[in-house]
């Protein structure tokens, strides 16, 4: 989130789209519902009516893989009424930029694509830039050629009754929503947006979120109370493991992973840093090196020196270009590369796409280590149904471990916050702590190689000294670490600091190796002034909901983002009534500004409000896509019409297409008729594999079933509580139909499509009865930016037990 | 009596988290009993002596097309006059003077359940077949005795469940009624002056559930 | 870390004052019989308190774990009314979140180890598998290690080894978890946030 959970609550319209926060983030209602008492409205966009929509102020229903289309109606409807804040606009965004002359979109295509490779060449969206090396640009936004005008044309094709054509949705509706939504571009009023996995699990899920950042730019809603974009993430601690880096494409603190072209730490340092020739681009990414050396210290201590490059050698190199994330690492695990496997805390056998070859892939492994807190589908793959164990020679170690009241440590939430919670009671059984777990095995890996193995060089130099005096893990001691020290003593920003002195935040981190630091985003939270992580103050003296001594948020506590935004070009807040930030003798007071630097009026010292952008300006052009700068609609890869109405490119044309014999898809074809769609419920969570394992919840969520209209139960002689199989070309899982009002067959042109939509949190382990996982039906297909799979529209057949 | 305490269930705020469903159950040490989805998202599909707390769930479609899903999150009302009080001549049921609060004894083996079920016009009181007792909704007796709140009210998070002191209640739902027929004409408190727990509902009660509003 | 128990009787729109009932006096009666029984309040008045966050969504919502003092045993979780963001308030999985400690049954407490072919788990010690699991990853490690790619690149990589997880793991067991793996040689490292 750029925002956070309780700054809803300053919001004067909500809207919650890809997203059933009532049902999968239930507490945020609470925030909600303060808005609406002071008046706010609550919209909710989606397939289905769900515990979000009974208690919206508008619903609208809209196809599953149709958000786009939505959206950049909304985008038309907002420029054409000029409900735009131009202020915002010209001066925080790259509206006024002007890209070079080779940049064209025509039916569907950028300019720049390649066929061959399905990728596109990204120089034909480059920004002009004047003979100084800063993008030209044209605050009148008249120029055919400046972003705004690009904007306009290439949304002017998506109006009411395309837009309808493609979502379903009915035009009263749609423009009900615009009408609404594009009220917030005033200067008094915020709008913001709540979105999940209804966005993420598509073929289009970035360009989805990009849609609405455009939006939000457009009506001057970032880096506001009340306003941003704001992502609500899954599980209790996926914005602790993405900072941390537990994706393979970056290290922690979101530094990119070094690749295989980059040989050395200078090549690399080289690579991840931008340049601006515009001074009034804070252009913080500059300061990465900083970062990336004292994480080398981090890893390596005392081993990593300048000489040996602070020990960058030792990091493993993906290659450049190749993408090792899940859909791919599952596919080379199918094709039996892939002989040792950690899964650790996860269920993969019902949480991936296409189930069935995740479990087949499984029992291609030579070893598999589980660790977990209940049995779970992943771990006991072997004597799943279809499996024959005498067939499958993969051993599995299966280690039991802590659960969340059972160990002590940090965990970051959607908002940021990262909050430390305390053990309650010890572990049961032989149970322990992931800490201790992990902190042993590596341990021996290093007693095995002291005596000789493969370039041990990286596992004998790792900094692994985690531990208390008894030699149990310590998380305070990580905490730090993750906070950083200085190595040595020295003098900055005429303060003077002892070797072993924690760092008080990333503005003192080093390229020099004199600091350490395990994430730089992190950089703050344990210093001097204690744990900062565990903090309990409820002081709110902007009053707006921000708790800034509760807890501590990354970065350096800045509470919303892109709060540079929220003021005028002399600092003063757009909206008096929400004072997120103001310049007041001299100085911000408020929330932590993004960056020290006085307002933009001030020509010396001011600077552009997106700091972590090079340009320092918001982007409604985005060039830095796999699939183009200006979102476009496009067919998810399982669709239930024959052509793209809005262009004549039927799928995203950069999406990777597996093409093994479990990765088969089907669109538009007789026997899978039906849209198909995935979802939870708030009794479970993620697979079930906790919560099916707990009698209060499974009283509550007994069994799989799959939601379906009226009509479509009639179509198929379907009545409420039936015995029902739902199946996609991939496979089949039984199910107990609820008939609803609740999902209505679109209406789109001369097409009625019907639409259903499950659970994903059952699993054949337990409960008896309880039904399997939704995944076995859906599509190993993903986004080209970030590979997520397509879970959310694909197609499907239904019918009676 | 207007003393004592009152819990307030506006269901216009109501998301069906089955926070308080769950937290009943928590509180209580009541166990989870065996259930079967028959078509529904409501499940136990009934009250009974281990559950005391029932999110029922009703959908339609309104005058206007757009479908409708009702949350009513039923609970003994702890009437002032309770019915099932009736059936009861040895303090079996009890009703605590300075909460209000409506309690079933470990006595109530010894009533006809039938004729106390019969006397309650909410069909609320259960019976455990072994032990004949009867049980339902304490109020949470034992916590708000000891400077608490019912464990349902505090799992609520949207204030669709408030509780306090009864005239201020009262004072609350009436004013949060004329907000709401602003937007939903048919919006009512349900007998408010006959029960404790009091449902604010912004349509036909026999929208949300059978028994709303009585039987 | 302890924490003084307090609670509120307001959640919003000040019904009432927010007083301590226990200040009321209330006269038990009759009911006095019935109120012995009801022993889990007096536990927890005695029990240790201590704050937690949710395991589950990524709201973040703060709760009190009440643990009992003479067999260590966790009696009751509920919500911190103090946490500015729930307010002691919670969906059923947080309200359920007893059900998760060690009064389930069904929790893993005993290390299994499944060998090829066969259809049972066998009971293991943790030395022995700490043990096998590091020699079967340096087996598997040396076995196929890449030094060099196809470009004659130098990568020092692991491809044949792979881990995911865990968005359920604190940020101190994460941030090992990732070194090690890259301290391994590991590029196959995901977890839940990519699906």
């Amino acid at each position: 989130m750029t925002n956070h959970w309780i700054d809803l609550r300053n919001s004067d319209c909500i809207l919650v789209m890809g997203s059933n926060a009532a049902a999968n983030h239930p507490i945020s209602m609470k925030w909600v519902q303060k808005a609406k008492d002071n008046g706010a409205k609550l919209i909710s966009v989606d397939p289905r009516f769900t515990q979000t929509s009974a208690r919206a102020d508008i619903y609208a229903a809209l196809r599953s893989g149709s958000d786009i289309a939505f959206l950049g109606g909304m985008i038309k409807y907002i420029i054409d009424n000029d409900k735009y804040f131009k202020d915002y606009v010209v001066n925080y965004t790259n509206a006024s930029f002007i890209p070079v002359e080779k940049y064209n979109f025509d039916d569907g295509l950028f300019s720049g694509y390649d066929p061959k490779t399905r990728k596109y060449d990204s120089s034909f969206w480059a920004i002009k830039k004047d003979s100084a090396g800063i993008p030209e640009r044209d605050i009148t936004l008249q120029n055919p050629g400046c972003v705004f005008q690009l904007l306009k044309k290439h949304y002017s094709r998506y109006t009411p009754e395309k837009v309808s054509e493609i979502t379903g949705t009915p035009i009263n509706d749609l423009t009900k929503v615009y009408e609404t939504y594009a009220a917030t571009g005033t200067k008094d009023k915020a709008g913001t947006i709540m979105y999940a996995m209804g966005w993420t699990q598509h073929t289009v899920g970035v360009q989805n979120i990009r849609t609405m950042a455009i939006i939000q730019l457009l009506l001057g809603n970032m880096g506001i109370a009340g306003g941003g974009v704001n992502a609500l993430r899954g599980e209790s601690n996926v914005q602790g493991s993405t900072d941390q880096g537990l994706l393979f494409h970056i290290l922690p603190g979101y530094l990119r992973m070094p690749t295989s072209n980059l040989a050395t730490l200078e090549a690399y340092n080289k690579a991840i840093t931008p340049k601006t020739a515009d001074p009034m681009s804070a252009n913080w990414p500059q300061n990465l090196p900083k970062y990336s050396v004292s994480l080398l210290k981090s890893f390596w201590g005392d081993k990593a020196t300048i000489e040996n490059d602070f020990g960058y050698g030792w990091l493993p190199k993906p290659d450049l270009g190749r993408n090792y994330s899940w859909l791919n690492l599952f596919d080379e695990m199918y094709e039996g590369k892939i002989k040792g496997f950690f899964a650790w805390g996860q269920n993969p056998a019902c949480s991936g796409a296409n189930a069935n070859k995740v479990r087949q892939a499984l029992a291609k492994l030579d070893w598999l280590v589980n660790v977990n807190i209940f049995d779970n589908e992943t771990g006991s793959f072997w004597k799943g149904p279809g499996m024959d164990p005498k067939k499958i020679k993969t051993e599995v170690f299966m280690l039991p471990c802590a659960a969340s009241i059972e160990k002590e440590g940090s965990i970051a939430n959607s908002g940021r916050w990262v909050q430390w919670r305390y053990k309650a009671v010890e572990a049961p059984g032989k149970a322990k702590p992931d800490g201790e777990i992990l902190t042993e095995l590596m341990i021996e890996i290093r007693k095995l190689y002291k005596k000789g193995g493969k370039f041990p060089d990286p596992i004998l130099n790792l900094k692994w000294d985690y531990t208390d005096d008894h030699g149990d893990f310590d998380a305070h001691k990580v905490a730090k670490e993750l906070n950083g020290f200085f190595l040595k003593d020295v003098t900055i920003q005429d303060k003077q600091f002892k070797k072993g002195d924690p760092v008080p935040a990333f503005g003192f981190l080093q390229a020099d190796g004199s600091t350490s630091c395990g994430n730089w985003i992190y950089c703050q939270s344990y210093n001097a002034d204690g744990n900062n992580m565990a903090r309990r103050k409820k002081d709110d003296p902007t009053g707006l909901g921000l708790y800034p001594q509760w807890s501590w948020c990354w970065p350096v506590n800045r509470r919303i983002i892109y709060n540079r935004a929220s003021v005028d070009l002399d600092g003063q807040p757009w909206n008096p009534a929400r004072p997120l930030l103001k310049w007041v003798d001299g100085k911000w007071v408020g929330d932590v500004p993004d960056g020290p630097w006085p307002p933009m009026s001030d020509s010396k010292n001011g600077k552009y409000p997106f700091i972590m952008k090079p340009d320092g300006l918001g982007a409604i052009f985005g060039p830095g896509l796999a699939d183009g700068p200006f979102p476009e609609h496009y067919e998810p890869l399982e669709c239930p019409v024959p052509a793209n109405l809005m262009s004549g490119q039927f799928v995203n044309p950069t999406v990777k297409i597996f093409k093994g014999e479990m990765d088969k898809h089907l669109t538009c074809d007789p026997r899978f008729p039906f849209v198909g769609t995935t979802y939870r419920v708030t009794e479970h969570w993620q697979t079930g594999i906790m919560t099916r394992w707990q009698p209060w919840l499974v009283e509550a969520a007994p069994q799989m079933f799959v939601e379906l209209s009226e009509e479509l139960a009639k179509l198929r002689g379907i009545n409420n509580g039936d015995k029902v199989k739902v199946s996609t070309i991939r496979g089949e899982v039984d199910c107990v139909a609820i008939v609803t009002t609740r999902f209505r067959p679109f209406k789109m042109g001369d097409l009625t499509v019907h639409q259903v939509g499950m659970p994903w949190c059952f699993g054949w382990m337990v409960p008896k009865d309880g039904g399997e996982s939704a995944n076995l039906l859906t599509p190993n297909v993903g986004d080209p930016n970030t590979m997520i799979p397509e879970s959310k529209a694909f197609m499907v057949n239904i019918t009676k037990a | 009596m207007a003393e004592g305490y009152s819990i307030l269930v506006d269901t216009s705020k109501c998301t069906a988290c089955r926070g308080c469903q769950v937290g009943c159950k928590q509180w209580n040490e009541l166990p989870g009993t065996q259930t079967k989805n028959v078509g529904s998202y409501e499940n136990p599909q009934d009250l009974s002596f281990e559950t005391y707390k029932v999110v029922r769930f009703a959908e339609g479609s309104n005058g206007d097309g757009k479908p409708y899903w009702n949350f009513f999150s039923e609970q003994c009302r702890h009437c002032l006059s309770p019915g099932c009080m009736a059936a009861s001549e040895k303090d079996e049921i009890v009703q605590d003077e300075k909460t209000g609060a409506v309690l079933f004894t470990p006595e109530t083996k010894n009533l006809d359940f039938k004729a106390t079920l019969e006397g309650c016009p909410y069909n609320i009181p259960r019976q455990d077949p072994k032990t004949k007792v009867l049980s339902k909704c304490t109020m949470c007796f034992d916590r708000i005795t000891n400077g608490m709140i019912p464990a349902c009210v505090k799992s609520c998070p949207t204030g669709a469940m408030q509780f306090g002191e009864r005239d201020k209640v009262l004072d609350v739902s009436k004013k949060r009624v004329e907000e709401l027929k602003k937007t939903f004409p048919k919006a009512i408190a349900i007998n408010p002056d006959d029960v404790r727990v009091i449902y604010i509902v912004t349509n036909d009660p026999k929208t949300y559930w059978k028994f709303a509003a009585g039987k | 870390m302890t924490v003084t128990r307090r609670e509120f009787l307001v959640i919003s729109g000040a019904v009432g004052a927010g007083l301590a009932l226990s200040s009321l006096g209330i006269d038990m009666g009759p009911v006095r019989a019935y109120a012995d029984d009801l022993k889990k309040i007096d536990k927890i008045k005695t029990a240790k308190q201590t704050t937690t966050i949710c395991p589950y969504c990524a709201v973040g919502c703060g709760l009190i774990c009440s643990t009992n003092t003479k067999d260590k045993k966790i009696i009751n979780i509920e919500g911190d009314p103090d946490h500015p963001i729930n307010e002691g308030a919670l969906c059923a999985k947080g309200a359920g979140l007893f059900q998760t400690t060690s009064n389930n049954p069904n929790r893993l407490k005993k290390v299994l180890y499944r060998a090829p072919g066969s259809d049972k788990w066998q009971e293991k010690s943790w030395e022995w598998a700490i043990k096998e699991i590091a020699k079967k990853v340096k087996t598997t490690r040396d076995a196929n290690f890449i030094e060099k790619n196809a470009n004659g690149e130098v990568v020092n990589r692991v491809e044949a080894i792979a881990h995911i997880g865990s968005a359920a793991l604190d940020n101190e067991e994460l941030w090992p978890l990732q070194a090690m793996m890259r301290a391994l040689g590991l590029v196959y490292i995901e977890h839940q946030a990519r699906i």
